[in-house]
Formats: structure tokens, C-alpha cells, sequence
């Protein structure tokens, strides 16, 4: 905050504060929300730091909690959370070839605090803005765990005294979500794709009833899409016939600055 | 079987290793690899469809894995206008709050 010494790296964690901040924002309810939910699920103070720090993830810790009301065993709900966290594979895959290079130390920093959110803020400015660096991406994350283990120690010492509509709350998340789907649209294709992968999901979701159908529907549909994708950009240089499905989109708001 | 902390400890340790594998891996095998064109293009569709994912399971799937969107008319109708939201201000902010307010007031009119 000093203004006597000009240093560059203050000035980057303050502006990937700022990229971060919505993240941040709704981490704190959702974050709070998770805390008094471990509370109640017999959780202490230390572990709910400890998880949110190690973890990081929302979906992860919600499970957590509702299993252990459950009384499931150990080996069940390591087993759920490793399917849960499967698609993280496809997330690493998707960032890697913006992280090209890194030494081990970071990718390991990277991936311990890599979770869907996050994720999301990262591809967006490492596909849009092209001085975004790794760094700037790790700080992001490391931001968002703070504001994230912050607010699980909050909600973990405010325990059971207060009720929070919870179903509200986890709206902050979906409709995140839905933000970055309408980020990512970019033509009639991917249009067409999204609607795929919402049919898809609710297929696998109900046959497998775990979220092993979120794995099965991302696979699929974004395999399709590439296989069509790639189809049109080979008939478009045989043929030179442009098809509309990947016609990119005309911007509401204005040509964004690549 | 009543959990005590050390058994909780425990737990986080292993979550905290299987989430770190599907994480890790990937990340590190592409390190130094050179990724095939095949693949970046096919990973260009994965974020729009693991998001759209997510939310049809947050909007159309119950807790037990059945199809139904009875609970969730208020999320439903306010997913419409963040989609509208975030299509014209491109906000992120925005967009979050606006679904935020608006499943808070429908949750209390329907």
C-alpha cells in the first residue's frame, strides 16, 4: 500500500485482486455457508481450515459434510471425491498449454489450488488477454483460497447459531457458471454444443446417480464438438463454403480488446 | 460409527490426495510435452460443456439423481435473465447479483 517504493509485483497481486474480486465475493457466502455446514456435520475448527486450504472446493466440501450426516465410511466418500474431482484432469489438460514450461514446484502450486471457479476466471483471461501470465493465474487462485478458507473459518466458529437459506446461496455458483457459458459462446457450433452437453448431463447423471454422468457428458459432448468442428474447417478449405455453425459471433457489448 | 477429529484429519489428508492426483497429472505430463493440435481443439469445447453440466445438474437434477425441475422454478427463472444479463454487460458481477436477488425474491413470492 506504501506509495515511497514503486514495486511491480504489489501493483499485480492488486489487479489480479481485482480480476479475482467476484470470486471472491461469492465465496464468502458459499464459504460461510460450507464452514457452519462441517460444523454441523461434527467437523472442528483446525479441519475445516485444513480442508478448505488442502481441498479447496466447494462441491467437494459440501459433500464432505452431507455424507457424514450420512454416516458414510471412509473408503465411500474418498471414492465419491475422487470421481467428483476427475474432471479436474480435463481442466489441467484444457489450461496446460498456457503453462508450458513451468517448473514442477509451480505446477504443483497451481494444481493444489486449482478448482472449477477459479478455473474459469483463469481461461477466460489466458483466451482473452494475451499479457496475462501463470502468475497472474496463481495469484488469482491464491486469492480465492484466501477469501475461501476465511470465510469456512467463519462459518465454522459461527457454527450453528445462525440459518442460511442455503439453496440461494449456492445460486452464486450457477450463476457464475451460466456467465462463463455465455463467455464461451462464440458460434452457432458451440450453441448447439452447450445443448448437447445439457442433454447429456441429465441422461448420464440419472443412469450413473453420481456425478460420474458430469464426467460422461463433458467427454462426449466435447468430443462431438470437436469431431464437427473439425469436419467444417477441412471442408472449408476443400470447398471454400464458410459454414454458418462457426461463424464467430458478432459481440453485444463491443469487439473485446485481443 | 461416530466420527472424532483425528479420523476427520485423516479424511482431509486422503481428499486432499485424490483431488491433487486428477489435478497434478495432467498439468505435469504436458510440462515439457508438446500437446497435439487434436487436442487443444478438442480441449476448446471442454469448459463450455462442463459448465453447461454443472448447471443442468444444479437446475434440472435432484439430490437423489432424478430428473425434475419442481424445486427449482425461482433458479430456473432467474438463470433466463442471467443469461440475458451476462450476454448484454458482459458483467460478471453483475450477472451474479442480479441472479442472487432475484432467486431471493422469487423464493419468496412462488
Amino acid at each position: 500500500m506504501t506509495k515511497l517504493v514503486p514495486n511491480p509485483n504489489e501493483s499485480a497481486w492488486r489487479r489480479n485482486f481485482g480480476i479475482s474480486f467476484p470470486l471472491d465475493i461469492s465465496y464468502i457466502s458459499i464459504g460461510i455457508a460450507c464452514g457452519i455446514l462441517l460444523h454441523a456435520a461434527g467437523f472442528n475448527t483446525f479441519n475445516t481450515i485444513l480442508v478448505s486450504l488442502l481441498v479447496f472446493s466447494g462441491g467437494v466440501q459440501f459433500l464432505i459434510a452431507s455424507m457424514l450426516t450420512i454416516n458414510s465410511p471412509l473408503l465411500t466418500i474418498v471414492l465419491m471425491l475422487f470421481f467428483l474431482e476427475l474432471r479436474y484432469a480435463l481442466l489441467g489438460s484444457s489450461l496446460s498449454k498456457y503453462l508450458h514450461g513451468q517448473s514442477i514446484l509451480f505446477m504443483f502450486l497451481f494444481s493444489c489450488s486449482m478448482n472449477d471457479e477459479n478455473y474459469a476466471v483463469n481461461y477466460l483471461k489466458f483466451s482473452t488477454d494475451k499479457k496475462f501470465t501463470p502468475r497472474d493465474a496463481l495469484q488469482i487462485e491464491h486469492w480465492t483460497l484466501l477469501f475461501w478458507t476465511l470465510s469456512n473459518f467463519v462459518g465454522s466458529v459461527v457454527g450453528s447459531a445462525v440459518k442460511i437459506d442455503l439453496t440461494v446461496v449456492h445460486f452464486a455458483l450457477t450463476a457464475l457458471f451460466l456467465f462463463m457459458i455465455v463467455m464461451q459462446v462464440k458460434s452457432l457450433l458451440k450453441v448447439m454444443i452447450a445443448f448437447l452437453a445439457a442433454f447429456l448431463a441429465i441422461f448420464f447423471l440419472v443412469l450413473t446417480k453420481s456425478t460420474l454422468g458430469l464426467v460422461c457428458a463433458t467427454l462426449i459432448a466435447s468430443f462431438v464438438g470437436f469431431l464437427i468442428d473439425n469436419y467444417l474447417r477441412r471442408r472449408r478449405i476443400k470447398t471454400h463454403h464458410k459454414s454458418r455453425l462457426i461463424k464467430m459471433f458478432k459481440n453485444p457489448a463491443g469487439t473485446p480488446k485481443e | 460409527m461416530e466420527w472424532n477429529g483425528m479420523q476427520h484429519f485423516l479424511l482431509v489428508l486422503l481428499c486432499f490426495l485424490v483431488a491433487l492426483i486428477p489435478r497434478f497429472v495432467p498439468l505435469f505430463f504436458f510440462r515439457k510435452r508438446k500437446i497435439p493440435k487434436w487436442f487443444n481443439e478438442w480441449m476448446e469445447f471442454v469448459p463450455i460443456c462442463l459448465f453447461t453440466s454443472l448447471v443442468v445438474k444444479d437446475l434440472f437434477i435432484t439430490k437423489t439423481y432424478a430428473f425434475s425441475i419442481a424445486g427449482t422454478i425461482p433458479e430456473l427463472i432467474a438463470s433466463v435473465v442471467v443469461i440475458a444479463v451476462a450476454f448484454w454487460t458482459r458483467s460478471m458481477a453483475l450477472s451474479v447479483i442480479v441472479g442472487l436477488a432475484l432467486v431471493f425474491l422469487l423464493a419468496i413470492v412462488l
